[in-house]
C-alpha cells in the first residue's frame, strides 16, 4: 500500500497509529488498549473514551483490525480487538509516514 | 479474503440488525466503565465513589455512543448513499437523458429477462413436484431411425421386473376422451390412462376423494376416473358431491373417485386420469400402444448409474430379440426435459440467445455511456475540483458508476415489470404455438433466477455506462489540473464514432426487417382462399376408438371406420336440417392449413407433348412434381359454391379404391401442364426420392384427371408461393379424422352450440375440437408475425432515439468545447456559413457513413429474402427513408449549432 498523505487531523491519525501499535503485541479489549497506551506513555497520555471507541470502529471498518467477543480472565464477556494482516502492514507504513512527518517538522522548526 | 468476507458480514449485520449491534455497543461501553470502576476501587475508593469517578472520566455516554455509531456507518454507507442520492438528483436534473437512457436500458433488460426466462424453461425445465429432479423417463431410442420407439409395453414389463435403480416404475398413454357433463354436452378432455404409481411419484394429495390405486387396473375392476381441478370446475360446476358419481366418458361410464388440486396436470398437460388397463402379459416386442415410461431414481442412485443398468438390460434384449431390438437403446432421461428437449446442435443456439441479449444491452449501454460521458464532460470542473480536494480516481469513477446504477436500477424496475407483463400475457401463448401439447411445467413467469439475472445485467450495464465514461473523464486528470487546460484532454475518439455509425446503420437497416415481416403479414392477410370462407365453420371431428382392453386389430379398425363414417353422415343429415345451414362437407385439411405433400409424375400424353419439358423429363423420372393433396367429400365444391372449371366432380363411387380418379386445381394446370387441357391426363404418385433411392421405386397406379378446380386455399398460409393442388376422393371410413365444413348464413360461430348439441345426440363419443371460421384458420401465424413486427418497430424506435440522443450529446459537447475557438473565428470575421459547415462536417460524415452502411444492409436483406431484385418503388422507399434518417439526425445538430452561432466573441474570449 502506498503511503497516504497525512491527514489534516493529526491527532486522530496518531491515535489510530497508537492503537495499532498497542494491538501489535496481543489482542485486547477497549479498556485494555486505553490502559496500555497510558502505561506506554508513562501516564502522559490519557486516551479519552470519546475518541477511543470511534477510532476502533473506524479501524475495523478500514479492515485493519478485527473484533471478537470472548471472556476475560475474570470470566466477563468483552469485545477483543486484534490486528488483521492489512492492519500489520498499515502499522509499518503509518509508522514510516509518521517518522517522515516528524523529520519534516523538525527541519522546519529548527530552521528558524 | 477471510477478513473481507467477515467485514462485509458485519456491515450487513449493522444494517439489518441495528438493535443487536447497538446493544453490543452498550455492553462494550458498560464493560469499560466497570473496569474503570474496579480500578478506582483497587486504588482505595468507596465503590459508589469509584463508579461516579469512572462515569465522570468516561464523559457523556450518549455522545460517545452516537460518535461511535457514526464511525461505524460514516466510512462507507453515507459515501455510497451519497453517491446514490447524487445519482437520483442527476436523474431529475437531466430528464432528457434519464428518459432516453432509462428507456434504452429498460428495453435491454426487458429483452434480456424475457429471453432468459424462456430459454431457461427450455434448457433447464423443472418439474414442480417434490423431488421432481429425480423423476426420470425411460425411453427406447431407435438408433436406426434416430427417433424414439413408443411401443414399449414389452420392455416396460421387463424393466418393471428387473430394474433396481429406478423405483415406482409407471407408464401412461395419451388418450383423448369426450366427457359428458350434466347438461348432456360432450366435450373432449385431455386424458391419460396411467398406472397408479404415477400418483406415488407425483406425491400430490387429491383435493377430494382418492387417486388411482393398483386394484383399479385389474381386468374386472369397476371403471373409475380422477378429474383435474379445471375440468371439475368447467364441466361440473365444482360440485362437491362429484365423488362417487358415475359420469359418461367416451362411450362408457366411469365413477369419479377423486379430484386433483389446481395446477396438477401430471404427466404432461392432463385433466382426466383413468387406470392403465392395457393387457401387459405376453406383449409382443415393438407392438401395442404408444406409451411413456417413467419412474423415480432409487435413493442414492445417480442418473448415470440408472442408465448403466438400463443399458445392460437393453443389451440383453438385443441379444435375445435381434429382429426387433438390434437397434434399440433404452435411455434414462430427466422427466422434465422429455417433451421439449433441444437437440444438441440447437443447444448453442439456445445458449447464444441470452448472450445476444447481454450484447444488445452492452450496445445499448455503450450508448448510454456516450450520453453520460458528454454529461460528465460538462461537469469536468466539478470533477477537477473534487479531485483537487482529495477524491481519488476510484472515488470519482465510483460516483459515476453509482449514477449509472441509479439510472439502471430505475430502468431495471421498468424492464422487469414489462417482462413480467409480457410473460404473463404472451409467454404461454408463444410456447403453446410452438408445441402441440405444452407440458404444464412450462409456465413462463418472472422467476427469482430471472430477476437475479436482470440485476446482474443491470450491474453489467451500469458498469459499461458508468465506468467507461469515468475512466475516460478521469484519465490524465492530474496533468490537466496542473496545466489548467480543462477540456483540452477530452475528445470523442474513434470508439464513440464507431458506436454512432453502427447506431445509425442499425436504425437505417431495421425498417427493412420490419418491412419484410409486414410484407409477410400483408401476404398472409391478403391470402385469397377462393371462396367466401367467412361463411364457413370448420371443426375437427374425431371419435374415440372402441374402448376395451384389447389392442385393436384390423377388424376393430374397420368396424370403427364404418361407425365413424356412419356417424359423420348422420351429423351431416341432422345439421343440414338446421335453419341457416346450407351445406355440410368433409375434408382432411381445412384451407390455409399445411396439406399433405405428395410427389407425382405426369404421363407423357400420347406423344404430342414431346416438346414439353415437363412431360419429357417426367418420363426420366428425375423431375418429380411436388403437390399438395386434399382428401375431399364428393360434394366439397358444391358446398363451397365453387363449381369446377372443367370436367366433373367426384361421385360416391369414386372413393372406392379402384376408381383412381383425381381433380387438379388451376395452379397445377398452369405450372405442371403449362395450360394444356387437364381432363384425361394421367398422373401417378411416386415415393419422394430419398438418399437411398438408387433402386427404382415402384410407382403406384395411374390416376385419371376428371376435373379442374379453382385454387381453393390448398396452400399453407405460411407459404409464399402457391402450391399445386390435387384433390382425391375421401373414404370417410378409412381416411382418418376429418374436418367438417359447414356453410352457414350469418355468423358461423353462432352455430357452435347447435353443432355440439347435435354431436352429443348422435354419438357421445364424437370429439369436436378446433371450432373456427374457415377464414381464420391458422390465424395464430398472423398473431406471431404481428408480434415480431411490433418488436422490430420498437427496436427501431429505440435505436433511432439513441442515435439522436448520441448525436445531440456529441454535438453539444463539441460546441461547448469549441466556444472559445468559435468566438475567436467569428471575431476575426468568419462567416456564419463557414462556421456551420465546420461544425456540421463531422456529424454529417458520421451519419452519412452510417446511413450508407445501413441501407446497403437493408438492400441486401431485401434482395436475399425476395430472392430477386428490389422493385423501383421499394428502392425509392428505402432512399426516402435514408433521407429521413439523415434529416432527423441532422435535426439533432440544430440546437447546438444555433447555440454556437450565438456565441458572443467577447464572452468567448473572457470565458478562459
Amino acid at each position: 500500500m502506498p503511503p497516504r498523505a497525512t491527514q489534516p487531523d493529526v491527532l486522530r491519525g496518531t491515535l489510530d497509529l497508537f492503537i495499532l501499535k498497542a494491538l501489535s503485541l496481543q489482542p485486547m479489549h477497549g479498556w485494555g488498549i486505553a490502559q496500555r497506551l497510558e502505561q506506554l506513555s508513562r501516564d502522559a497520555l490519557r486516551v479519552g473514551q470519546g475518541s477511543l471507541y470511534p477510532a476502533l470502529q473506524r479501524l475495523e471498518e478500514k479492515g485493519w483490525i478485527d473484533s471478537e467477543w470472548s471472556a476475560t480472565e475474570q470470566g466477563r464477556r468483552a469485545k477483543y480487538y486484534d490486528l488483521t494482516p492489512a492492519g500489520r502492514r498499515a502499522l509499518v507504513v503509518e509508522t514510516a509516514v509518521w517518522h517522515g512527518y516528524v523529520e519534516i517538522a523538525e527541519l522546519i522548526l529548527r530552521s528558524t | 479474503m477471510k477478513y473481507m468476507v467477515k467485514r462485509w458480514r458485519k456491515r450487513l449485520r449493522a444494517l439489518v440488525h441495528t438493535d443487536a449491534v447497538d446493544r453490543e455497543l452498550d455492553e462494550e461501553l458498560a464493560f469499560h466503565i466497570d473496569m474503570e470502576t474496579d480500578k478506582y476501587i483497587r486504588d482505595g475508593f468507596h465503590p459508589d465513589e469509584a463508579r461516579r469517578k469512572a462515569r465522570v472520566a468516561f464523559g457523556a455516554i450518549r455522545k460517545h455512543k452516537a460518535e461511535t455509531r457514526d464511525a461505524r456507518r460514516m466510512s462507507w454507507l453515507p459515501g455510497v448513499s451519497l453517491d446514490l442520492r447524487l445519482g437520483a438528483r442527476m436523474l431529475r436534473k437531466y430528464p432528457g437523458l434519464t428518459l432516453v437512457g432509462g428507456l434504452a436500458m429498460a428495453f435491454g433488460i426487458w429483452i434480456g429477462a424475457v429471453t432468459f426466462e424462456l430459454v431457461g424453461l427450455v434448457v433447464h425445465p423443472t418439474l414442480p413436484l417434490p423431488g421432481g429432479d429425480r423423476i426420470v423417463q425411460i425411453r427406447l431410442w431407435d438408433a436406426e431411425s434416430n427417433d424414439t420407439e413408443p411401443r414399449a409395453l414389452h420392455d416396460y414389463v421387463i424393466w418393471q421386473e428387473a430394474l433396481r435403480s429406478v423405483t415406482d416404475l409407471g407408464a401412461f398413454q395419451n388418450v383423448s376422451r369426450n366427457v359428458v357433463a350434466d347438461d348432456g354436452e360432450a366435450r373432449p378432455a385431455s386424458a391419460a390412462e396411467i398406472t397408479a404409481s404415477a400418483f406415488r411419484i407425483a406425491t400430490t394429495a387429491p383435493l377430494m376423494g382418492r387417486t388411482l390405486v393398483e386394484s383399479d387396473e385389474q381386468p374386472g375392476a369397476a371403471p373409475v376416473a380422477v378429474l383435474g381441478y379445471d375440468l371439475w370446475h368447467r364441466r361440473f360446476d365444482a360440485r362437491p358431491d362429484i365423488i362417487g358419481r358415475s359420469i359418461r366418458i367416451g362411450d362408457g361410464y366411469a365413477t369419479v373417485v377423486g379430484v386433483m388440486p389446481k395446477g396438477f396436470a401430471f404427466p404432461v398437460a392432463h385433466e382426466l386420469w383413468m387406470p392403465f388397463r392395457t393387457a401387459m402379459a405376453n406383449q409382443s416386442p415393438r407392438e401395442g400402444p404408444a406409451i411413456t415410461v417413467f419412474g423415480r431414481l432409487a435413493p442414492g442412485v445417480s442418473i448415470d448409474a440408472a442408465q448403466t443398468e438400463v443399458a445392460s438390460l437393453g443389451k440383453r434384449e438385443a441379444n435375445e430379440l435381434p429382429a426387433t431390438h438390434a437397434h434399440l437403446l433404452p435411455q434414462v432421461k430427466p422427466y422434465a426435459k422429455l417433451f421439449m428437449e433441444p437437440r444438441p446442435q440447437d443447444m448453442w443456439l439456445m445458449l447464444s440467445i441470452p448472450l445476444f441479449a447481454a450484447m444488445l444491452l452492452g450496445l445499448v449501454c455503450s450508448n448510454v455511456a456516450l450520453l453520460l460521458f458528454a454529461r460528465a464532460a460538462t461537469r469536468e470542473t466539478e470533477i477537477i475540483v473534487r479531485s483537487a480536494l482529495g477524491a481519488s480516481r476510484g472515488r470519482i469513477i465510483a460516483q459515476l458508476f453509482a449514477e449509472a446504477l441509479v439510472l439502471g436500477g430505475v430502468a431495471a424496475v421498468v424492464g422487469l415489470v414489462a417482462a413480467g407483463v409480457t410473460l404473463d400475457r404472451w409467454g404461454h401463448q408463444y410456447l403453446a404455438i410452438n408445441y402441440a401439447m405444452l407440458p404444464y411445467w412450462y409456465d413462463p413467469h418472472l422467476s427469482v433466477a430471472t430477476v437475479l439475472y436482470a440485476v446482474a445485467l443491470t450491474a453489467f450495464g451500469a458498469a459499461i455506462a458508468g465506468v467507461l465514461p469515468g475512466l475516460k473523464v478521469t484519465n490524465g486528470l492530474g496533468s490537466r489540473l496542473r496545466n489548467g487546460t480543462a477540456g483540452a484532454g477530452l475528445r470523442f475518439g474513434g470508439v464513440w464514432t464507431a458506436v454512432i455509425i453502427a447506431q445509425v446503420a442499425v436504425t437505417a437497416a431495421f425498417p427493412a426487417v420490419a418491412f419484410i415481416e409486414q410484407r409477410e403479414l400483408w401476404r398472409a392477410e391478403a391470402y385469397d382462399v377462393g371462396f367466401r370462407a367467412e361463411q364457413y365453420l370448420g371443426v375437427l371431428v374425431e371419435m374415440d376408438a372402441v374402448s376395451g382392453s384389447d389392442v385393436s386389430g384390423q377388424k376393430d379398425t374397420a368396424a370403427h371406420g364404418a361407425r365413424y363414417a356412419a356417424t359423420l353422415e348422420e351429423m351431416r343429415r341432422r345439421l343440414e336440417a338446421e335453419p341457416g345451414v346450407s351445406g355440410v362437407t368433409f375434408v382432411d385439411r381445412l384451407p390455409r392449413m399445411p396439406h399433405h405433400y405428395r410427389s407425382v409424375e405426369v404421363e407423357d400424353a400420347s406423344g404430342i407433348a414431346q416438346s414439353s419439358g415437363v412431360a419429357a423429363s417426367s418420363r426420366l423420372g428425375d423431375s418429380l412434381t411436388e403437390v399438395s393433396a386434399a382428401m375431399i367429400d364428393p360434394n366439397y365444391f358444391d358446398v363451397l359454391e365453387r363449381p369446377l372449371l372443367a370436367g366433373r366432380a367426384f361421385n360416391n363411387a369414386d372413393a372406392t379404391s379402384d376408381a383412381h380418379v383425381v381433380i387438379v386445381d388451376e395452379v397445377f394446370v398452369m405450372q405442371v401442364l403449362h395450360g394444356r387441357s387437364a381432363i384425361g391426363q394421367r398422373i401417378r404418385f411416386v415415393a419422394p426420392t430419398g438418399p437411398k433411392a438408387d433402386a427404382p421405386v415402384a410407382p403406384g397406379p395411374w390416376y385419371q384427371v376428371v376435373g379442374v378446380a379453382k385454387d381453393l386455399g390448398i396452400t399453407s398460409l405460411t407459404h409464399r408461393n402457391r402450391d399445386r393442388g390435387i384433390y382425391l376422393p375421401a373414404d370417410l371410413a378409412s381416411t382418418g379424422p376429418m374436418y367438417m365444413t359447414v356453410h352457414v348464413k350469418g355468423d358461423p360461430m353462432a352455430l357452435v352450440p347447435r353443432v355440439r348439441a347435435v354431436a352429443s345426440t348422435v354419438d357421445s363419443s364424437l370429439r369436436l375440437s378446433e371450432f373456427q371460421r374457415v377464414n381464420e384458420v391458422q390465424s395464430e401465424v398472423l398473431w406471431f408475425l404481428s408480434l415480431w413486427i411490433r418488436i422490430t418497430l420498437l427496436l427501431t424506435a429505440i435505436a433511432l432515439l439513441l442515435s439522436l440522443a448520441g448525436i445531440y450529446a456529441v454535438m453539444s459537447f463539441t460546441v461547448a468545447r469549441r466556444t472559445r475557438e468559435i468566438g475567436i473565428r467569428v471575431a476575426l470575421g468568419a462567416s456564419a456559413r463557414r462556421m456551420v459547415a465546420s461544425i456540421f462536417r463531422r456529424p454529417l460524415t458520421q451519419v452519412s457513413i452510417g446511413v450508407v452502411i445501413g441501407s446497403a444492409l437493408a438492400a441486401l436483406l431485401l434482395v436475399v429474402t425476395t430472392g430477386g431484385g428490389v422493385s423501383v418503388s421499394g428502392a425509392l422507399m428505402m432512399l426516402g427513408y435514408a433521407a429521413v434518417i439523415l434529416g432527423v439526425c441532422l435535426l439533432a445538430c440544430v440546437v447546438p449549432t444555433w447555440r454556437a452561432l450565438r456565441v458572443e466573441p467577447m464572452e468567448a474570449l473572457r470565458a478562459e
